[in-house]
């Protein structure tokens, strides 16, 4: 069952067309979805949750229609908007008790989850002030927050660093990924920037103008751009030499070779390599292309050039 | 290696909940607690306090002045009656709902909170009967509180507690039905008028100036114009109709001013009001549906 299934997915503003035949199928993990300001990711985020009718198509999200089971999805999901929705007057702790009651947690049990998830959110003594005196940052760990306090299948983040400085970003995104990979929660991020999709999500949607780009695994855009980074104790360019003779791409320089991941699995060769140049293995690691690198094509052939 | 252990023991890692969930029903009860109590301030900065609480306790004076009259003796002196109190503080009532109504809705708005409430799985209705919800029994506390207040204070005061219940027991039923209704009605009108704009103080003027223009008015044209087009603009008022319809359930003579001069049988004011508080909270429902996010 994917978790989110769209077909022919249209949204018709007046003079506008925000969401054009959108056909998307993602499975659980973590998701990205691209695109520049205006391309409809809030659009899309607004119908998936079913507060927005579509005009015409189709949505499915955890198996559910948007049309007619948006309340049991809103019941399951999180969101978190892009724009500011806190009370400046309200402390942190209380607001985010009052919204998982209204998520039909008990009252006892919203006050202890909402500890524990102001926690994780890295939200400690502040919890007790009054939430206009927050930091953007903070802002944006209430938001998440409130998102994720009645434990939720899946969460909804509509451009979750905005407005934050590069820390604090960086902090965003990890607690994006934690959010995926060990709370075991889906999650559908947005955002206009490639390289925090590509720090954080498994797969991948790329919209523009209401149209579907591509979509697919992280992994898949960037697997066939990638190269492997061998360090040896010995001579570099003399391994790669070996292996250019074994059919592989690769090039070496000092004690580094780089090799090729478009062919064959090149890791037993190079295992076969230096064990018979009898050189000794320091380092091997994967170097992707960056996503960035791929939707500018002609930077993407210039990678692809230097390996 | 000891420092990983100790480590996980005190983060417990993300947890699950697998607690109960409740019913649509607490969610929304959840909701009307919250609006409740930040109609008076509280868990609030003390500044929202003072203006509901404030007008609380003005409200309750006539009550507690009749008590102190009532207990220094004079037997049968009623200045304040039961069928008079709205009337007395009905400015108190109209400041109320000015100040409070903005304050359920408008906040929701201003602080875009409102999309978190419905990217639950509370549904609109629900959302905006909650706040009326609210609306209305912190009403109550204006309408209701003082007339007991006064009640019991009466008993209490004079020389037979069981001999005054047994002489004004009736005045309970139309006490509670007019406190109620009361409620009911100037929230439904307070609440689509503050639902029209996020901004606090077009909403509280939006509400205040209808209210003072309409008595003028009416009264005007009940006055001045001698038929039934001009009796008629007694409709036009809002706190007439809630007078005409408050004596009705008393069972109570007006004694002077417009609504005599309208001579309409209460009965009409009391459908009247119950017409417009239906329809009021009917296009407030309209407007939170119909509303996008």
């Amino acid at each position: 069952m994917p978790l989110i299934e769209t077909r022919a997915l249209t949204k018709q503003y007046p003079g506008v067309m925000a969401l054009n035949a959108l056909d998307i199928s993602v499975e659980p993990g973590v998701i990205g979805l691209v695109g520049a300001n205006g391309a409809g990711k809030s659009t899309l985020i607004k119908i998936l949750l079913g507060l927005l009718p579509p005009t015409r198509g189709t949505a499915s999200v955890l198996d559910m229609d948007v049309r007619t089971e948006g309340r049991a999805i809103r019941d399951l999901v999180g969101y978190m908007p892009e724009h500011d929705c806190l009370p400046p007057d309200l402390s942190a702790t209380e607001f985010v008790a009052h919204l998982a009651q209204v998520s039909g947690l008990p009252r006892v049990a919203a006050r202890e989850r909402t500890a524990e998830t102001l926690r994780h959110v890295g939200l400690y003594e502040e919890r007790y002030r009054e939430m206009g005196g927050y930091s953007t940052g903070m802002k944006q760990r209430v938001k998440l927050a409130q998102a994720l306090v009645h434990d939720p299948q899946l969460i909804f983040l509509d451009e979750p660093t905005n407005g934050l400085d590069p820390a604090g970003r960086d902090e965003m995104l990890d607690l994006v990924k934690r959010t995926g990979r060990e709370f075991g929660i889906a999650v559908l991020m947005s955002s206009h920037l490639l390289g925090e999709i590509e720090r954080v999500c498994d797969s991948l949607v790329v919209i523009d103008g209401g149209k579907l780009v591509r979509s697919g695994e992280v992994a898949e855009f960037t697997a066939t751009l990638g190269s492997l980074e061998v360090e040896v104790e010995g001579d570099a360019a003399a391994l790669a030499a070996a292996l250019i003779e074994r059919g592989f791409e690769a090039r070496g320089e000092g004690f580094v070779a780089h090799v090729g991941l478009n062919g064959d699995d090149p890791y037993d060769a190079i295992r076969d390599c230096i064990v018979a140049m009898e050189m000794g293995l320091v380092r091997l690691e994967q170097r992707r292309q960056s996503l960035e690198d791929i939707f500018r094509p002609e930077s993407a052939e210039a990678v692809r050039e230097r390996v | 290696m000891s420092e990983r252990a100790a480590g996980s023991i005190f983060d417990l890692g993300y947890r699950r909940y697998e607690g109960r969930r409740l019913g649509r029903r607490d969610a929304v009860l959840a909701l009307y607690v919250h609006g409740l109590r930040a109609s008076f301030g509280l868990g609030r900065r003390t500044r929202s306090k003072i203006f509901p609480i404030g007008l609380a306790i003005v409200a309750a004076v006539p009550a507690v002045v009749q008590i102190m009259i009532a207990s220094l003796g004079a037997e049968g002196l009623d200045i304040f009656r039961a069928e008079d109190y709205y009337f007395y503080i009905e400015i108190i009532l109209v400041l109320f709902v000015a100040v409070i109504a903005p304050e359920l809705l408008g906040r929701d708005e201003r602080h875009a909170t409102l999309s978190l409430y419905f990217s639950r799985g509370l549904s609109r209705s629900e959302y905006a009967w909650a706040r009326y919800g609210a609306m209305a029994t912190a009403l109550l506390a204006l309408t209701l509180l003082p007339q007991a207040i006064m009640f019991l204070g009466n008993a209490l005061v004079g020389d037979s507690f069981t001999g005054y219940f047994k002489d004004e027991w009736r005045q309970i039923g139309p006490i509670v039905a007019a406190g109620v209704l009361i409620s009911l009605f100037l929230a439904s009108i307070g609440l689509i008028i503050a639902a029209q704009t996020p901004r606090r103080a077009f909403a509280t003027v939006g509400i205040l100036a209808p209210f003072l223009l309409l008595t003028f008015i009416s009264s005007a044209l009940v006055s001045n114009i001698d038929n039934i087009v001009g009796r008629l603009g007694i409709f036009l008022n809002p706190l007439a109709v809630m007078d005409g319809f408050t004596r009705w359930l008393f069972n109570a003579e007006s004694d002077g001013g417009p609504l005599m001069e309208a001579a309409f049988a209460g009965g009409w004011y009391f459908a009247f009001a119950l017409a417009l508080a239906t329809i009021a909270v009917a296009l407030l429902l309209r407007h939170y549906q119909r509303r996008s996010l």
